[in-house]
């Protein structure tokens, strides 16, 4: 079931932590609010939920073509995961899973056999259907995370709202869980949304991404595209690491730093500042000169403990420059601290303050 | 690493709980110290209470609580705590409701207000309600014009035991739910439960314990409270004596057999409730423990 928001905003107070939003999340897709805290992506999903009320008619929400925003969290049917699971303590994993199907009104009520079935079912689902009888404070953050996703699912949602998933979880089963989040979307393929911080974790894991800032949506779009194709500042920031050059914009093409690149986005004629952003692992080191336009720097530090050697240069006006390249090349290179090398970016993106 | 770890071992938390941090003798002292104490302000005091209770024979003290104006204190007891133990548990659990789950004005007002029961002297309690309803009193000659009787009857004892039970079950629960945060009742909706089906099935389950701690030390008090009890009560036999009132009248009749039956009714309440309560604390503190720990490490 498709999402369509419209023209949504949020203000706490003073505080405006959604600016007239709208976005629409197409059936059937994994798709990942990313931002940082404060961006409004946590508020954006609540108000999907009904679990926040937007502004008083600022907008309005569509599930498939059924206006919800009247519409109370009980009558929604989201199934919602909470950040920290939020399992009912008193009761097992059983009891937790079936809650929703018990509180059903009598006349919708499933009958027990129907319940402990699917109960059943979707535990196998989660692969902990070996647990029912536990409490949740019996079972790991993954487990629990599990089943409070279980849970969720046992109401048959129309949409299923993620709130950062796996933000309470250890580094190692968050990526795990993350994997099995994308096996299991595609197995049941209902329409998900969930709210992360951390951009690993949506590009790898979402069909889109949706980056926000400020209350205000930034980009739409696959994570390949918000990736390599950022259309603002903040993304290019925000997907990743970068290193900045002040620079300037002339007719086709833009100076910064001793270098001089073409620039076919920009129509402008009038010369004007810009900003240069090249990633780490876009910087090709050389240690002799050859031929092609470079700068000169200086190397830092060498952090080599990873799959890719991270090397921290200086230029000659003093800016610290971060650039990534393979063990192989590392070693063949025999880089040295302290000594002189010559950096040329492979690619450039360049902002200037009207784009 | 492998010294590291047997260090920490030497070092670990089972050494300061065998108490090897005193010598001997002064732990020794302590210990007796506290126990001497104990026995002598209040095991002392309470095994006298049964011993007179019952020194001339089990047939004078049951006689002296079948006897009228006995039974009619317990019964007005009875009523009174029957009244106020309810109520104040409602009111108790609406109000750690919207403290511990609600950002409104005046939140701070509201747990002053709370605490003020147990701030303010009983007598003073039992003041205030004379000065609204008594003859004299704001309320006065409205409620003698319509035959109203609250002081020197029952309601008044109610309302004076219910303004001195009041904290009880709110200051009980408040600290608990502000713990469990919100999250598991948000959870039950989105599940399609309704406000009703949440407070039974999630928020009351959660607070089981504590309620239950709560609700037992505010009836131990009801029972039990004199001060706000004796200024409104007028001490009429029979009447308007409560059993704590009936013990002093009695005493002060040097009926001390008699005096010494009743007492011993609410000192066997009180051990009741002590052991009532030290099994549901055991098991409250496992509650709230676990609340804690699982708000710990939802945060680390």
């Amino acid at each position: 079931m498709s999402i369509e928001i419209r023209n949504i905003s949020k203000t706490f107070g003073k505080f405006k932590a959604l600016d007239d939003v709208s976005l629409t999340v197409d059936a059937g897709r994994l798709t990942a609010l990313l931002g940082p805290s404060g961006s409004g992506k946590t508020t954006l999903l609540r108000i999907m939920a009904g679990l926040e009320q937007a502004d008083r008619g600022s907008g309005q929400i569509f599930f498939h073509e059924e206006d919800v925003v009247d519409t109370h969290v009980r009558h929604r049917r989201v199934g919602f995961v909470f950040q920290h699971y939020a399992l009912f303590r008193h009761m097992t994993v059983f009891e937790n899973v079936a809650f929703g199907m018990r509180v059903q009104k009598r006349a919708a009520r499933p009958t027990k056999d129907a319940i402990k079935a699917r109960v059943h079912e979707l535990l196998g689902l989660v692969q902990l259907d070996g647990l029912s009888a536990r409490y949740p404070h019996q079972l790991s953050g993954g487990q629990r995370q599990r089943v409070a996703l279980a849970r969720a699912l046992a109401v048959q949602p129309r949409v299923l709202l993620l709130d950062e998933p796996f933000g309470a979880l250890d580094a190692k089963v968050r990526k795990e869980l993350r994997t099995w989040l994308r096996r299991l979307h595609d197995e049941i393929g209902i329409t998900s949304v969930f709210v992360t911080h951390d951009q690993d974790e949506a590009l790898e894991v979402a069909d889109e991404v949706v980056v926000m800032s400020q209350g205000k949506i930034e980009q739409v779009g696959t994570p390949d595209d918000v990736f390599h194709n950022p259309k603002t500042e903040f993304v290019m920031r925000f997907l990743g690491e970068v290193n900045t050059f002040h620079g300037r914009v002339d007719s086709g093409g833009v100076q910064f730093g001793a270098l001089h690149a073409s620039y076919p986005h920009t129509q402008r004629k009038i010369p004007g500042d810009a900003r240069v952003f090249v990633r780490p692992h876009d910087v090709t080191i050389d240690t002799k000169s050859n031929g092609l336009p470079s700068m000169l720097a200086k190397v830092e530090r060498v952090h080599s403990a990873g799959a890719f050697v991270r090397v921290v240069l200086s230029t000659e006006t003093g800016q610290t420059l971060n650039a990534e390249l393979s063990q192989e090349r590392f070693t063949s290179m025999k880089i040295e601290i302290g000594s002189e090398v010559h950096i040329r970016p492979r690619h450039i993106r360049v902002f200037t303050e009207t784009d | 690493m492998a010294g590291v770890v047997s260090m920490r071992h030497q070092s670990g938390p089972g050494r300061a709980s065998q108490g090897k941090t005193e010598p001997a003798p002064v732990r020794w002292a302590l210990i007796t110290i506290a126990l001497a104490f104990l026995g002598l302000f209040l095991v002392m005091p309470l095994v006298l209470v049964f011993t007179y209770a019952f020194n001339r024979g089990l047939g004078v003290y049951f006689a002296a609580l079948t006897e009228p104006d006995a039974m009619a204190a317990i019964r007005l007891t009875l009523i009174t705590a029957a009244i106020c133990v309810p109520l104040n548990t409602v009111f108790g659990v609406c109000a750690a409701w919207s403290i511990a789950k609600f950002e409104f004005r005046g939140k701070n007002l509201l747990i002053t207000l709370i605490d003020m029961p147990f701030a303010i002297s009983p007598i003073i309690a039992g003041l205030i309600f004379v000065l609204l309803f008594g003859a004299r009193g704001w309320f006065g000659p409205w409620l003698i014009d319509n035959n109203i009787r609250i002081i020197f009857a029952t309601p008044g004892i109610v309302l004076a035991t219910m303004f001195v039970t009041f904290p009880f079950v709110a200051r009980e629960l408040i600290p608990l739910m502000q713990a469990q945060g919100t999250d598991e009742e948000q959870s039950a909706l989105t599940l399609g439960a309704s406000g009703w089906q949440m407070f039974w099935r999630v928020t009351l389950p959660n607070v089981k314990w504590g309620l239950i701690y709560g609700v037992i030390l505010c009836n131990a008090r009801a029972m039990g409270e004199f001060g706000a009890v004796s200024v409104v009560s007028g001490h009429i036999r029979g009447l308007t004596n409560t059993m704590p009132l009936h013990i002093e009248v009695l005493y002060n009749d040097y009926q001390f057999t008699a005096s010494f039956a009743v007492a011993s009714l609410l000192a066997l309440l009180a051990l009741v409730t002590l052991v009532v309560k030290s099994v549901v604390e055991w098991k409250g503190a496992r509650e709230h423990a676990q609340a804690v720990r699982e708000a710990e490490s939802e945060q680390s």
